[in-house]
């Protein structure tokens, strides 16, 4: 089923999934995980993919996110109307780098890194010289908003899940995306701190941030604007959030 | 400490071979002009062509050859004999051309200082300058007799120090004593005549440093030498004519008295090679004139050897070159072992590290920047590493000789002590961690205790093992010098066998499916 959006038909679309396919072999096995998923998402929109588990939503995360790509003739994936799926190398790596940010249901920091060093990380990647003073810029007053200022050099060990979290966002946020993605971000939190950064996220997409979130919880999808439901692989409903 | 090793036992071994180098052209100069055993005739009226050539210090001629040495020991009628090469030199000559006159070793301190240095047995405290001025002439001054000066090793009669300095041995003190020398002359057609012996005050010893030389060679004045073996000048008798009433033929003119070889010293920055062809073409031309006179015959160039030293010492250089190169490319195996270190442990680390590899790409890293990270590390450990065992090696070789002499001395009983006390202190430590029961803990002050315990051990009963000892090697000290073009490749060779090293892991990182590895790392 096509993704039917209403948030504004005047407005492009600012990363789009159109008829993607992608499969995993295991073994001799191959298993279709996404089946022909359309997803469209415009600008200042948070999303919440919803699904169950393997029904494909990390996956299209993923794809939309530019580490994996789709399979051969599996539909494509556009960011601002440029084919990111047919990208290679730097193009694709500045993609993630600057265009889209990501957080992971398991945070995902570097463990031997500070916070301070963590949050920085994307923008020491980019390119080390020119971005190093704004990434450490940036960071620090992520970090500030998120309440971690007194945590600046404690190691990810240190912290507790939701602080963990908020740094894996500031990180994401670092050098300014214009897309969040976000992987069942409260996924290993209990309820009271999954609700502090899902009001963080708000908060962030109040400032015009375009979010897209994955999850298998109703109640968590509830926060976003619009929730699209995943099931055999492919989108079959597109709802504005109640 | 690969890099160091190599570093040290090419540079010490480097110094060795330089040391022997130097030493072979200072015992027989940089170019030998050699015939067979019928020697060179006119060899004066070369050497006067010699000395006219640009690029020539100095000349000498000798005879080569060689004989039996009857010993003036033991004590009876039983001498030794020792078989020995025989060099009939002009040792004045000699002295422009090799190291001859400052290789004599019998000779008074030059100072006060060097004399209060010696040790109160050392024979040279006493002696006069008369026993260098009769090495150096080798005529004996108190008799006027023509003498010989005998390699430093010939004779037991020298026993070698640690500090290579000689002793008397059994009261043996050569140069007060007599020794006679029997040669074997051989004609021109190779027939061997009635052997002849002289007695020969010894006059002084011989040390050139190699030992090959020292033990074997003995050096006399060149009119003894041609007269011995009957390469002087003498009458040429008709033999066709009818002998007088006494039975002699009639005299038609000379033979003129010969050499074996004929030892050349190049000037300052003149190299061997190039005094050689000039040698060469000189004895083409002094040939060709002297065999233009009808009454004269010199031999033919084809039948002359013009050599270099170092051609001429090709046995005694040859094989400590290959040995040499020998240990170069065996310690060079060591890099491999290196490299294979880096790898295994980088891999082990990209196997570890998975997760964050993955991490990395989804933040923006590019397959190259992942893959550069490593070959960054491999590259930092092998700077550090090559700088580090330069350094060390550095360390080592500029104190070699200092260490061998610590490792050849009793240690200081402070340093035992000492690490007896420390040994007890960890012995402390083990008993303190005993009792807080922690197992890793127990296990490593085990360990520093009895590593500690047995260093002091050691120490405490060491009394001196001499690793290089003087007495047995040609030369009194170890080569201190490092080779600094070995230290290069082989630092240079240490980072690029650690970048290799590094790379495979590198890449495997590089290729790592950051989905995969968010997903299973």
């Amino acid at each position: 089923m096509a993704d039917h959006q209403n948030h504004s038909d005047q407005t492009p679309p600012l990363i789009e999934a159109r008829g993607v396919r992608k499969t995993y072999s295991f073994g001799a096995v191959p298993v279709e995980v996404l089946t022909g998923a359309d997803l469209i998402v415009h600008p200042g929109e948070w999303v919440a993919v919803l699904g169950s588990s393997g029904s494909g939503k990390s996956t299209l995360l993923h794809l939309l996110g530019g580490l994996d790509r789709p399979d051969k003739n599996g539909g494509e994936i556009l960011f601002d109307g440029q084919p990111i799926s047919v990208s290679h190398g730097k193009r694709l790596d500045g993609y993630r780098n600057k265009d889209i940010g990501f957080v992971f249901q398991f945070y995902h920091l570097l463990p031997e890194l500070s916070v301070f060093e963590n949050a920085m990380l994307p923008g020491m990647v980019g390119n080390w010289m020119t971005n190093r003073s704004e990434a450490r810029k940036s960071a620090s007053k992520l970090l500030d908003s998120f309440g971690l200022s007194h945590r600046l050099a404690h190691r990810p060990g240190q912290l507790s899940g939701g602080e963990r979290q908020r740094v894996a966002i500031a990180r994401a946020l670092v050098n300014s995306p214009r897309v969040l993605l976000a992987d069942e971000p409260t996924g290993n939190l209990d309820a009271k701190t999954g609700e502090g950064i899902l009001d963080l996220l708000a908060q962030r997409h109040a400032n015009g941030l375009t979010l897209i979130m994955v999850t298998h919880d109703p109640a968590v999808a509830a926060r976003a604007t619009r929730v699209v439901k995943l099931a055999n692989g492919c989108v079959v409903q597109s709802s504005p959030s109640e | 400490m690969c890099v160091a090793m190599v570093v040290t036992v090419v540079s010490v071994m480097t110094g060795f071979l330089d040391m022997l180098k130097n030493s072979g052209r200072q015992i027989v100069g940089d170019v030998i002009v050699s015939s067979g055993i019928a020697g060179l005739p006119y060899s004066d009226e070369f050497l006067v062509d010699l000395k006219g050539l640009k690029d020539v210090q100095g000349a000498t001629p000798l005879i080569d050859t060689i004989g039996l040495l009857r010993m003036p020991y033991p004590r009876g009628n039983q001498k030794e004999v020792a078989h020995v090469q025989v060099w009939a030199v002009d040792p004045i000559s000699l002295a422009t051309v090799t190291d001859y006159a400052n290789d004599l070793y019998w000779k008074p301190a030059e100072n006060a200082a060097a004399a209060l240095a010696m040790a109160e047995d050392d024979p040279r405290k006493n002696l006069s300058e008369k026993i260098l001025t009769d090495g150096k002439t080798l005529i004996q001054s108190k008799t006027g007799n023509p003498g010989i000066a005998l390699g430093i090793h010939v004779s037991i009669g020298n026993e070698r120090q640690r500090d290579g300095s000689y002793r008397p041995r059994y009261g043996w003190f050569m140069p007060e004593n007599d020794v006679t020398l029997t040669v074997v002359p051989v004609s021109s057609q190779g027939k061997i005549a009635e052997p002849r012996e002289q007695i020969f005050p010894v006059v002084n010893e011989v040390q050139t440093g190699i030992y090959e030389v020292d033990h074997n060679r003995i050096y006399i004045p060149l009119k003894e030498g041609q007269r011995l073996l009957r390469l002087d000048e003498a009458p040429l008798y008709d033999l066709n004519a009818e002998p007088d009433a006494q039975g002699r033929y009639p005299v038609i003119g000379k033979t003129p008295a010969r050499v074996t070889k004929i030892l050349v010293r190049a000037k300052q920055g003149v190299s061997a090679n190039s005094l050689r062809a000039q040698v060469e073409t000189a004895y083409a031309s002094f040939s060709k004139r002297i065999n233009a006179d009808l009454t004269r015959n010199a031999v033919m160039p084809d039948y002359v050897n013009v050599l270099t030293w170092e051609q001429q010492l090709r046995d005694l250089i040859a094989p400590v070159e290959k040995e040499r190169e020998m240990m170069r490319v065996l310690f060079s195996l060591i890099y491999l072992v290196c490299a294979g270190l880096i790898l295994s442990i980088f891999w082990s680390i990209v196997v570890e590290k998975t997760r964050d590899i993955g991490i990395l790409r989804s933040v923006g890293a590019s397959r190259l920047g992942v893959m550069w990270i490593f070959l960054r590390y491999g590259l930092v450990i092998g700077v550090l590493g090559s700088a580090l065992g330069v350094l060390l090696a550095w360390l080592v070789v500029r104190n070699i000789n200092a260490i061998h002499e610590a490792i050849g001395s009793d240690a200081p009983p402070t340093i035992w002590i000492g690490s007896f006390v420390l040994t007890g202190f960890f012995a402390i430590g083990l008993l303190y961690s005993i009792w807080r029961g922690k197992l890793l803990r127990i296990l490593l002050w085990l360990l520093a205790t009895l590593v500690m315990g047995l260093i002091a051990t050691f120490l405490a009963l060491h009394h001196g093992t001499l690793i290089w000892d003087p007495s047995v090697y040609y030369f009194t000290s170890v080569p201190d010098q490092v080779d600094w073009i070995t230290a290069w490749t082989t630092a240079i060779g240490g980072v690029v066998f650690s970048v290799i090293g590094a790379a495979i892991p590198a890449s495997k990182a590089a290729d790592i499916d950051p989905v995969e590895a968010l997903r299973y790392g």
